[in-house]
């Protein structure tokens, strides 16, 4: 669905944000864009969804280069901004309207978008007197109009509550079950987790890591086994990776001798890959 | 074609919502009736009174052309308010990747109020006018006055983050129409090139003279006037 080839770019001849970058994406996958603010991922959203058409290399979407897209590519794509971008002055059901009227197909009922998202009670309250929560999820609402196949999420449960942020990850998983290509960008390394087929790193303009989270999370190494037990009546740690618990002849012998105060299992997360790749934490 | 003819009907509703820009556009109306039945009341009793031949009626030029002028600025003015209003609440973002496109948007937000505003000046211009001119200035001066309504849209979108800064910049550029004032009140004094470089000054000298060159002078600055603010608006535009 996606072909990203050799791309690189810059806003001026001097400058290059992105160099040589590839990846692609397949029809109903999740891939995730994940990275530090200022890595690249808006610009290269940008290029994605036709709005920088002066790049090097190749960037294709359902089949055309996205630089030099026809009238139909809008048809095909929708994007769930970071940010509202709806009419404040508008109720939801005239904000959806609008713009389902942009579309020329439009197979999606303002109505019951409205009530997958929850604001089937709100659809004639003006968007001004909407919460943030309530906006974004009108946003991915918009963005779900006219049922595009390729759908740009930024930040989609930014500044939603826990229950509707559940609700919106099961928004996102129910789209890719209907065979949606889905773009996250995100800083929420647990919904990258629990969302995406692969994400990809990006810093400094480059992928710098990029594949399933299981198998990024697994290339750090073995999760780690620490434990705690009592020497001559202090408590004591320790740890050792799981992959060497036989070795430890200390954690043996605590095992043996019943001494072991407590003991768990730590595996790394895509938090500690962001952290390894980037090499710095989230904000 | 639909998304273009959607975006400009969602222009218009936005301007009908807004009473400011409402008024605004039914500006041109009431500065033509005041300049059609008012002037020459005026002009009238003003002869009598100071008994001289003419006072106003020299300057029958001048409210023509601020008639032509008016319309389409006024038009794009809240056009331009309109756009401020969807940069600042980042529509303008989302209606860029819709099939309006940039392109699009351009078209419903810029090129259309401008047509609008020229078809408008052609309306209002006949039932106004102090003047009788020949048909070819009348419809210079319509275009005249809706690319400088264009330049104005621009100034106002380039230059301003809302809707308050947008006013400011509108009361700013409209000083570009003073220059239109150049010719009639220095008359043959050369002082007035100075103000060369304002469309304004060689639509009035076109007017003025009823000389067609003048005409291709003032469309040609207005195409340099847009030329130089086109980055500063798209920037503004893109998110």
């Amino acid at each position: 669905m996606i072909c990203v080839q050799h791309l690189s770019f810059g806003y001026t001849p001097k400058q290059t944000l992105i160099e040589d970058m590839n990846f692609s994406v397949a029809q109903g996958e999740i891939f995730g864009f994940l990275g530090p603010s200022g890595a690249g991922k808006t610009t290269l959203q940008k290029i994605l969804v036709g709005l920088l058409p002066h790049y090097g290399g190749s960037v294709q979407l359902a089949g055309q280069q996205c630089g030099r897209h026809n009238a139909n590519f809008y048809e095909k794509i929708g994007i769930d901004f970071e940010f509202s971008t709806l009419y404040e002055k508008l109720t939801a059901a005239e904000n959806l309207r609008f713009f389902a009227s942009l579309y020329r197909k439009t197979s999606r009922s303002a109505g019951e978008l409205l009530a997958a998202v929850g604001l089937q009670n709100d659809a004639n309250k003006r968007v001004s007197d909407y919460s943030k929560g309530m906006k974004a999820r009108l946003n991915f609402a918009r963005a779900l109009l006219h049922d595009p196949d390729v759908l740009f999420l930024d930040e989609p449960t930014n500044g939603l509550d826990p229950t509707n942020s559940s609700v919106m990850k099961q928004l996102i998983l129910a789209e890719k079950a209907a065979g949606k290509t889905i773009i996250l960008t995100t800083h929420n390394m647990q919904d990258a987790a629990e969302l995406c087929d692969r994400v990809a790193f990006i810093v400094n303009g480059s992928i710098r890591a990029l594949g399933t989270p299981h198998e990024l999370v697994m290339s750090r190494g073995a999760a780690q086994v620490s434990y705690t037990y009592l020497a001559n009546g202090a408590e004591c740690a320790g740890s050792c990776p799981i992959t060497a618990l036989s070795g430890d002849e200390l954690l043996q012998t605590l095992l043996r001798q019943n001494r072991l105060l407590s003991i768990h299992s730590s595996e790394p997360t895509l938090n500690d890959i962001f952290i390894d790749v980037t090499g710095r934490t989230l904000l | 074609m639909k998304a273009v003819a959607t975006g400009f009907l969602g222009l218009l509703k936005a301007v009908r919502r807004d009473h400011m820009l409402l008024a605004a556009c039914s500006a041109p109306v009431l500065a033509g009736v005041a300049f059609r039945f008012g002037v020459p009341a005026l002009e009238a009793a003003l002869t009598r009174w100071l008994g001289t031949g003419a006072v106003l009626a020299p300057w029958y030029g001048l409210f023509d052309l601020m008639l032509c002028m008016l319309t389409p600025v006024m038009f794009c003015f809240a056009a331009a308010m309109v756009v401020l209003e969807e940069v600042d609440s980042h529509v303008a973002a989302a209606l860029l990747v819709t099939p309006l496109g940039r392109r699009g948007y351009l078209t419903s937000r810029l090129l259309l109020p401008t047509v609008f505003g020229m078809a408008a000046t052609l309306v209002l211009y006949p039932l106004f006018r102090l003047l009788a001119l020949p048909v070819w200035l009348g419809l210079l001066l319509a275009a005249g006055g809706a690319a400088q309504g264009l330049i104005i849209a621009m100034l106002v979108v380039s230059f301003s983050t809302n809707k308050l800064e947008g006013m400011a910049i509108a009361k700013l550029s409209s000083l570009l129409l003073l220059g239109a004032f150049a010719p009639y009140v220095l008359q043959q004094n050369k002082v007035q090139y100075l103000l060369v470089g304002l469309p304004s000054f060689a639509l009035a000298k076109a007017l003025q003279g009823q000389n067609p060159l003048w005409g291709v002078v003032s469309l040609a600055l207005c195409a340099v006037w847009c030329a130089g603010l086109a980055k500063h608006f798209a920037a503004k535009i893109v998110y």
